[in-house]
């Protein structure tokens, strides 16, 4: 594989597909394009991408299904493609395994940090992963279970150590409720988001500078949350 | 709310159904009897032994009178005699009718003939004065029967003409002001099989919604209906009644009166029907009217923006530019901002759209309001640079149901609202407290009062203070605040404060009466 990453656009617009590939040819990736659901698929597995970004309005065939196809046999990082109100499809497909996902119209910084952060967790996942993360003046060591807030140590519960690790491990990804109250709390508990509510309020009033308007720990809307690390 | 009612009403239409009305209209005359051959049992209650009875009860006491009489014979002269009889007969005649009472006389004159004057016990007359007391006696037995027996029958008349007109009273004062067409079905149909006593009534309308209504909800007779009324109205027939009774048979003028009642029946159906095209027509011309708004104020929204977009592209594309000069960075910073602008538009319509069409549900969830408030002011953080904004929502403030998305886009609405109308460098303050039932929020700022008739139309569609070009944005912000509180079961308004405006909203504190949940306990510190 060439050192310049590949990524696969899978949108049936072309005008987007345009944009796409103009933007991200520029930056010095490699592009493919496909229109369709079964074309995409099949472009995937013969190209074998480095990341892909999919749009969840195919017309052969649901987004959500396409994820879920993909994700029987790779785990290439995939970039959700939506328009606004359709929060129960992206929440879907960030369960059924896609790693983040943008809402139409999306800024064109905004799309090359999502498919930066992609890339980054898949070479993450191939070799070492990061064992302390850093996020402004917060040092999460992973591998410790030590939690910094500039030189101060920061004294956590146990969940709200497994919420934060959870969350650092990911940086820069979206996790949904479900993901995150599966991991912390069990399949049992991933409704109750309300538990997420009142532990990310304790996590921003330990770690945030202003727990009102957190730089750090950010939440979704109707998604979940993501957690900002430096770089 | 009118539909759905009615709605209910054509599930069970039987469920109210007085039992008891079954018998409430029999007390009609029982002149006309069945003829045929009758059990015991219901022979002991018709009308034919009644008249029997009549008959038997008029001869026992004409009998029991002339054996008074009879022992009196010597004593009493024969002229008052005769004139004593006249008592019973204009009795029987007054009791019991016409028939007995002209038989009686026939009799009585026999009676008085064979016992009473001379020779006795023959029905011989000797004196000429004799047979003149006879004649004028039979004469004036059966004119008094006759007098006594028009009376009753006009004082019978006089009696159903009135049970009539209460009846089509009753009929007429429970269909005033239904403007249901199943509640008039309903009430028409029970109202005749009421008044008629029937065995079943079954009432049929036509046209766009037909409606079959039917007393008893038994299975209906497999003969044909004794008797059909059609309802018939000035656009055409509606529909019609049938109705069931073998005995007794129906009377002309029962007849008429199911007429009249389904004439009755019929203005009201009209009434309703004209008063649903008269909403329709309203709602017609309101929506059209609401059509014409949306589209002068979406074409013009919508070109603002394009007109930038487009100007500043192609000038970026076009040479007039140079690729380091700093009005390259402005235009294409304006390019970014118009197109937020249309997104922002877009969403706002699509928004109302479904506010509108009650597609709005809150995806209601346990949530924190200085979260949403947080998250709100991390994203207008631009635009509300020009402000200081307070937040002053207590810590302890506990959990409330609401959906988290849309009550982002209440705080965005409200704050981009204050930070357009309130003059720069003044304090916009949201403030939040809870009672026992609720959560109040108030979000005011140092902007110009609201005139205190337009305090509520402010939340109308494309309602705006001030002209359209003056101030940018789509008209739809309050009103899509409004549409999201409602759907959250609460309420919102405006109100103006001694130096500004403000806006208030509550929100229920439980979730379909339940309280927040108790979190579970968390394992110790690491």
């Amino acid at each position: 594989m060439s050192s310049t990453p590949h990524i696969l656009v899978i949108d049936d617009e072309p005008q987007i597909l345009r944009a796409i590939r103009t933007i991200l040819t520029e930056k010095q990736f490699r592009v493919t394009t496909a229109s369709r659901g079964e074309e995409g698929l099949t472009l995937a597995a013969t190209t074998q991408p480095d990341l892909i970004i999919l749009d969840l309005g195919l017309p052969d065939m649901d987004g959500v299904q396409v994820c879920m196809r993909l994700r029987e046999w790779t785990q290439i990082p995939i970039i959700i493609l939506s328009v606004r109100d359709s929060e129960r499809d992206k929440v879907a497909a960030l369960d059924m395994g896609a790693d983040d996902y943008l809402t139409k119209p999306f800024g064109i910084e905004e799309l090359l940090a999502r498919v930066r952060v992609g890339l980054r967790h898949s070479a993450s996942r191939k070799g070492e992963a990061s064992q302390v993360v850093n996020a402004g003046p917060i040092t999460v060591d992973l591998a410790w279970h030590i939690v910094k807030r500039g030189d101060e140590q920061v004294k956590l519960t146990g969940r709200e150590y497994k919420l934060l690790a959870y969350l650092a491990a990911n940086h820069g990804r979206v996790l949904t409720h479900q993901s995150l109250l599966t991991h912390v709390w069990g399949p049992e508990d991933a409704d109750h988001t309300e538990y997420l509510r009142v532990y990310m309020r304790q996590l921003r009033k330990k770690l945030e500078a202003d727990p009102e308007r957190p730089q750090y720990i950010l939440t979704e809307p109707g998604i979940g949350y993501r957690f900002i690390a430096d770089g | 709310m009118a539909s759905r009612k009615s709605q209910d009403f054509a599930f069970c239409p039987w469920y109210e159904l007085p039992t008891n009305t079954m018998q409430a209209g029999r007390a009609t005359d029982f002149s006309t009897g069945p003829k045929g051959i009758m059990n015991s049992a219901t022979m002991w209650n018709s009308p034919f032994l009644s008249r029997i009875w009549r008959y038997v009860l008029s001869f026992i006491l004409i009998a029991l009178v002339t054996v008074i009489f009879f022992t009196l014979r010597d004593v009493l002269e024969t002229t008052l005699i005769a004139l004593l009889y006249l008592l019973p007969l204009g009795t029987i005649t007054a009791l019991w009718g016409l028939g007995p009472g002209i038989t009686s006389a026939l009799i009585t004159f026999l009676t008085f003939n064979y016992f009473f004057i001379e020779p006795y016990y023959t029905f011989t007359v000797h004196r000429p004065t004799d047979v003149v007391i006879l004649v004028v006696f039979l004469i004036v037995a059966v004119v008094i029967s006759q007098l006594m027996a028009r009376a009753q029958a006009g004082l019978a008349a006089a009696t159903a003409r009135e049970r009539e007109a209460t009846q089509l009273y009753e009929l007429s004062t429970a269909l005033t002001g239904l403007h249901d067409v199943h509640a008039i079905a309903q009430i028409l149909a029970k109202q005749v099989h009421a008044v008629a006593g029937s065995e079943y009534v079954e009432l049929d309308i036509t046209g766009a919604q037909p409606l079959a209504y039917r007393l008893p909800e038994l299975n209906l007779p497999t003969r044909p209906p004794e008797l059909t009324v059609p309802i018939e109205a000035a656009r055409g027939v509606l529909g019609e009644i049938r109705l069931w009774r073998a005995a007794p048979a129906i009377s002309s003028s029962e007849k008429r009166l199911f007429q009249t009642f389904t004439s009755q029946g019929a203005l009201a159906l009209e009434r309703t029907w004209l008063a649903q095209a008269e909403s329709r027509a309203r709602v017609l011309e309101e929506s059209d009217r609401l059509k014409s708004a949306i589209l002068s104020s979406v074409s013009h929204e919508l070109r603002t923006p394009l007109s930038t977009i487009k100007a500043a592209a192609s000038s970026l594309r076009g040479k007039e530019v140079s690729w380091d000069s700093p009005a390259r960075a402005e235009l294409v910073a304006a390019i970014d901002d118009e197109a937020d602008h249309l997104n922002l538009l877009v969403g706002n319509l699509l928004d109302m759209s479904r506010i509108e069409s009650g597609a709005l549900k809150p995806k209601r969830e346990w949530n924190i309001l200085s979260e949403i408030v947080g998250s709100v002011l991390a994203r207008m953080r631009h635009l509300a640079e020009g402000h200081q904004v307070e937040v002053d929502v207590p810590e302890n403030l506990p959990l409330v149901p609401m959906d988290y998305v849309q009550m982002e886009q209440v705080f965005t609405n409200l704050l981009s609202n204050s930070l357009k109308y309130a003059p720069v460098n003044t304090v916009v303050r949201i403030h939040a407290e809870v009672d026992d039932e609720s959560l109040h929020v108030q979000v005011s700022n140092h902007g110009p009062q609201v005139p205190p008739e337009h305090l509520e139309r402010i939340f109308d569609k494309f309602y705006r203070l001030t002209a359209a070009d003056r101030v940018a944005g789509t008209g739809l912000g309050l009103s899509i605040c409004k549409g999201i509180i409602e759907a959250h079961g609460g309420h919102i308004w405006a109100e103006n404060l001694p130096d500004g405006l403000a806006f208030n909203f509550t929100l229920p504190r439980t979730w379909d009466g339940a309280k927040p949940p108790q979190l579970p306990m968390d394992p110790e510190t690491e």
